[in-house]
């Protein structure tokens, strides 16, 4: 369970998660016809990952082109997951890259940040 | 054999502005798709719509906004469309019916949704699309922070934000009706303003 790497697809992005090293990504689009099908597997191994973790630096990229809404859920609970581990010892920096004219995904980013205080978050703008 | 007359008519004088490959239909007309919707067809399509964006004069975040609005739809149709190809309990790998329409007039892009469902469910679309509806663009956000941070319905394929995350990207307030059909069914139609 030392990494889980997925490959990106037309409508999932790639999945880069290196557990060993504290470093994941994820990078591309997400519209999968199931969400909570294509996240399941990613949000229950970084728990697994996560639970007993002490003292770690856990660096999270997020470089997503467009997410639906059912994508936006479990983001939002990967991210819950992610801030119950900073609030118990771990640093958790969040990169949220996003587009400079992407309003809709700098305002979730917002959200995460405001809801997941732990978490030290950088929105990072791409000039498109 | 002499061509009817308003054929000729039509090749005589092109409008400028005529929809190249589909003359009879409206300038404004940006996309169309009638038939069947899969993950894969969505997929397929999306590029299309994607493209045909990029031509147009609109901005990035407006073009994101008929994208999303266009995904929304579509998977809708895909998850909830009485009209379905494959068995109704089935739940990945879906094949359903509708329409999705994207034009352009007066400034304003329209995103227009079709898709029958039974009685029961169109019940239960009235019961959230009439509150959606009547809301505030304040009031939908604060609808789209409540339901994200919730447990999702167990009824729901997705997060219970589509119709939200639909209304929130709508400059005007989302519109719809029930129309019944001839097999007992309605024909469910949501439009969109952005």
């Amino acid at each position: 369970m030392e990494t889980l790497h997925l490959p990106a697809t037309s409508n999932t992005p790639e999945v880069a998660f290196d557990f060993a090293q504290g470093h994941l990504t994820l990078r591309g689009e997400s519209y999968p016809e199931s969400a909570a099908a294509f996240y399941g597997e990613i949000l229950a191994k970084t728990g697994n990952w996560l639970d007993g973790l002490q003292g770690a630096r856990v660096h999270v990229e997020v470089q997503l082109n467009y997410f639906n809404s059912s994508s936006t859920k479990m983001l939002f609970s990967l991210f819950d997951r992610l801030n119950q581990a900073a609030e118990e010892g771990n640093t958790v920096v969040l990169d949220w890259h996003h587009d400079v004219d992407d309003e809709t995904i700098l305002e979730f980013g917002l959200e995460l940040a405001e809801d997941f205080p732990a978490i030290e978050f950088h929105a990072q703008p791409i000039e498109s | 054999m002499s061509a009817p007359r308003e054929m000729n008519t039509e090749t005589q004088a092109p409008a400028a502005s005529a929809n190249p490959c589909f003359p009879g239909l409206a300038d404004g007309l940006i996309f169309f798709y009638a038939g069947y919707f899969s993950q894969n067809i969505i997929t397929a399509i999306g590029d299309a719509v994607r493209l045909r964006l990029e031509q147009s004069d609109a901005p990035g975040s407006v073009r994101r906004k008929i994208f999303s609005t266009f995904i929304e739809m579509a998977q809708n149709i895909v998850h909830y469309s009485s009209d379905t190809l494959t068995p109704p309990d089935q739940a990945t790998m879906e094949m359903r019916a509708g329409s999705v329409m994207v034009m352009h007039t007066d400034g304003q892009f329209l995103i227009t949704c079709a898709n029958p469902v039974d009685a029961q469910y169109a019940d239960k679309l009235k019961s959230i699309l009439d509150p959606l509806r009547a809301m505030t663009t304040e009031q939908i956000k604060d609808a789209y922070r409540k339901t994200l941070r919730a447990d999702t319905e167990e009824d729901s394929k997705g997060s219970g934000l589509g119709f939200l995350t639909i209304a929130k990207d709508s400059s005007a307030p989302i519109e719809f009706q029930f129309a019944p059909n001839e097999h007992g069914l309605f024909m469910f139609t949501l439009k969109a303003t952005i």
